[in-house]
């Protein structure tokens, strides 16, 4: 038994040479480190495209609800007008539901730690 | 973790890593291979590392050495199976064994058992950092370091 476990001690392999093996680490780490540059590149496009859209549609969702509150469907006189805004009086409930959507969406977007993994 | 700390702390623990997988690997070259991917895999994951980076980098390292195996199988690891004694008869010498014998016997047994005899008798770790390692109990190590020993004698003439 002893001579088994002392051979297996006197006897470990050799390591070659560190200095190709770290070369050949770092240029890999190089490599990561790219990949890491594209990848959250890509990511904080992604995420900006996201943010544009969400205010768009608060904006937008916004403007809609103005409207429809200070001009009602009766006060206008312009019937082309009067029929988009009767419309849109249709699908107010639609327009608000969109602004609380991408309130929450942006809220939780904001809140959101930003992750390093890739 | 910044990247002069990884280095420097890869630069610290590469021999004993690239030891182990020669160990396992019974090959310094696919070894090398096998220890750079692990390096790569520790790097993407080092923001995350906490407590001993030698352990935790010996199991990612082991953990791709299992990989491995599972991309290249290797045929069933039977001790007396003919086709295996076979290969390992056949398989080209590795320069880092001092005994050719001894990497011969290693690639002749299981491949747990010679993970937990490496890391015990080359790298001269405890019991529980080897559990810890190959993500086992304690006793199997111990059972394996036993199996082990008895497996390794049968190869190896002393």
């Amino acid at each position: 038994m002893k001579d088994l476990e002392q051979f297996l001690r006197d006897n470990a392999p050799e390591t070659p040479e560190e200095g190709q093996f770290l070369l050949e680490t770092n240029a890999r780490l190089d490599a990561v480190e790219g990949i890491k540059k594209t990848v959250d590149g890509e990511r904080r496009r992604g995420r900006i495209a996201l943010i544009v859209a969400l205010v768009a549609g608060i904006v937008i969702g916004s403007g809609l609800a103005l409207v429809l509150t200070l001009y009602p469907v009766q006060s206008l006189q312009s019937s082309a007008l009067s029929k988009i805004l009767g419309k849109l009086q249709e699908w107010k409930e639609l327009i608000w539901g969109l602004i609380a959507v991408c309130s929450v969406a942006l809220g939780i977007l904001f809140m959101k730690k930003k992750e390093v993994a890739f | 973790m910044t990247r002069e700390r990884f280095i420097s702390e890869v630069r610290a623990c590469q021999g004993r890593l690239r030891r182990f997988l020669t160990s396992l690997c019974g090959d310094s070259a696919l070894a090398d291979d096998i220890a750079q991917e692990a390096l790569v895999r520790a790097y993407v994951s080092s923001d995350r590392f906490i407590g001993n980076f030698k352990a935790w980098l010996f199991r990612i390292a082991y953990n791709c050495f299992i990989d491995n195996l599972r991309r290249v199988p290797t045929p069933s690891a039977q001790l007396d199976s003919p086709e295996v004694l076979h290969v390992a008869d056949g398989s080209a010498s590795d320069a880092s064994f001092q005994h050719e014998e001894l990497r011969r016997a290693l690639a002749l047994i299981p491949e747990k058992e010679r993970t937990a005899i490496v890391l015990h008798y080359f790298e001269d770790l405890p019991v529980k950092e080897i559990s810890s390692i190959m993500q086992v109990p304690s006793g199997s190590v111990k059972y394996y370091l036993s199996v082990g020993r008895d497996h390794l004698r049968q190869h190896i003439r002393l």
